[in-house]
């Protein structure tokens, strides 16, 4: 199995190789001659496409947390790595293999890292003398047992927000795309035992190009299984305390918004701006851990694209 | 003898007649606008450019669109030019400033073409991750 993984993961490397080294002849190849220009552009077939993409943009931006006792995520660089080949991809963290390629659609196996971790990533440890109890409200702490009804505030209690892993995820994802716009629908389960739950999402995009300026709206949902969204966001047994009571998370669905605007300056500059909102779903809002139903990101930079 | 002296140095002004036009003076292009954006709806831009040109010292310049094969306009003997084209784009071209037979160029400008939707619809995967904004 181990010899079949690098062999596998070999071959991947070549690939990678001789297309990164077939990109580089080809924009060699790009490069104007001016003695033959005044012929060869009239007749010259359109550029085939780069193999790889490599861009980066840099400017400020945020995600918020949602998570109790946590920092927002700042966003100050934004990098773009991928490389796509006739089958397999690569795109900024998700490995796949294309199943079919029609004229309509593009159906994948993706393998991913399921991000709903990151909001764990971010957490302080707190003394609160009050009780978490869902959609950013607290409650008054449980009087001390030992004080016997006593009108004595009860001591502060320690608040460390628990710690959740990353899941493997493997599914399948579709892509349509036509003149009325495109959409993907996408199915991932949990294959590294960390939640054992599941997502189904669907998110539809439109782009309206003016210029040199362009408009993307977003919609979309994921719907999240009970074990994925208990996993996450309920307060398991071993974690409950006075000031985070025990909670199971059930299945919901979050619904998504969003829009990206570009400016391209250069074929390879653009100033870019974007703007997300997600409704988190009521099973996971109602959490202790959850102070807000919703994250927001936004960002507003420059972009280089390779 | 003075007919031979008459002749040879009118050859050496016809041989010497090249390398004048290697001396052409060189000149400042500015053309607006340089870049071309193009969707899934529209196949080409159809853009005006305005196109502005300034040099050293004046001379006889040609203002030439690398997809065709004669000048787009001649100047006999300027120093400055303006020239205003409409123009469907739908690949990356030069323009260039250059003598009128065409061996030299005193100043070029590409315009470039970006092509934003592509044939393999993976390259427009949404972004996803919680770093990724774009």
């Amino acid at each position: 199995m181990l010899r079949l993984i690098m062999r596998v993961t070999g071959n991947v490397l070549k690939i990678a190789a001789l297309c990164g080294l077939a990109s580089v002849v080809h924009a060699q190849a790009d490069a104007p001659d001016p003695s033959t220009t005044a012929t060869a552009v009239a007749s010259a077939p359109p550029p085939k496409e780069r193999s790889w993409r490599i861009g980066a943009a840099f400017g400020y931006g945020e995600r918020t947390n949602p998570l109790i006792q946590s920092d927002d995520i700042p966003v100050l660089v934004d990098v773009d790595i991928a490389w796509f080949g006739k089958r397999w991809f690569f795109d900024n963290g998700d490995v796949g293999y294309t199943l079919f390629d029609r004229s309509s659609s593009t159906t994948s196996l993706v393998a991913r890292v399921n991000d709903d971790r990151v909001f764990f990533g971010k957490t302080n440890t707190r003394y609160v003398n009050f009780a978490y109890a869902g959609n950013g409200f607290t409650t008054g702490l449980p009087p001390p047992a030992a004080a016997g009804g006593s009108e004595d505030p009860p001591p502060p209690v320690e608040v460390n927000p628990p710690d959740r892993d990353y899941a493997i995820e493997l599914g399948v994802e579709s892509l349509l795309d036509g003149d009325w716009g495109a959409a993907e629908l996408r199915a991932f389960h949990d294959v590294s035992g960390t939640h054992g739950g599941y997502e189904l999402s669907a998110h539809y995009s439109r782009r309206w190009t003016v210029g040199r300026l362009s408009i993307a709206p977003t919609l979309g949902f994921s719907y999240k299984s009970a074990q994925m969204n208990n996993y996450y966001w309920g307060v398991h047994a071993d974690e409950a305390t006075d000031a985070l009571p025990e909670y199971h998370a059930g299945a919901g669905v979050n619904f998504e918004g969003g829009l990206v605007t570009n400016y391209y300056l250069t074929r390879h500059l653009r100033f870019a701006l974007s703007v997300n909102y997600e409704r988190l779903a009521d099973e996971i809002a109602a959490s202790p851990l959850a102070e807000d139903d919703y994250v927001v990101a936004y960002f507003s930079g420059f972009a280089w694209t390779f | 003898m003075k007919k031979l002296r008459w002749l040879v140095v009118g050859c050496g002004l016809l041989v010497n007649l090249p390398s004048a036009a290697v001396d052409l003076p060189a000149a400042r292009l500015i053309v607006k606008p340089l870049l071309c954006v193009i969707d899934r709806e529209a196949g080409q831009c159809s853009l005006t450019f305005r196109i502005r040109w300034k040099s050293e010292a004046a001379a006889e310049y040609c203002l030439n669109d690398s997809a065709l094969s004669t000048p787009l306009r001649c100047w006999p003997s300027a120093s400055a030019g303006a020239h205003d084209q409409q123009r469907e784009v739908s690949e990356a071209f030069i323009y260039w400033l250059g003598a009128p037979d065409g061996t030299q160029r005193a100043a070029e400008v590409k315009i470039d073409v970006l092509r934003l939707d592509s044939p393999d619809r993976r390259r427009e995967r949404r972004a996803r991750h919680v770093w990724d904004v774009l």
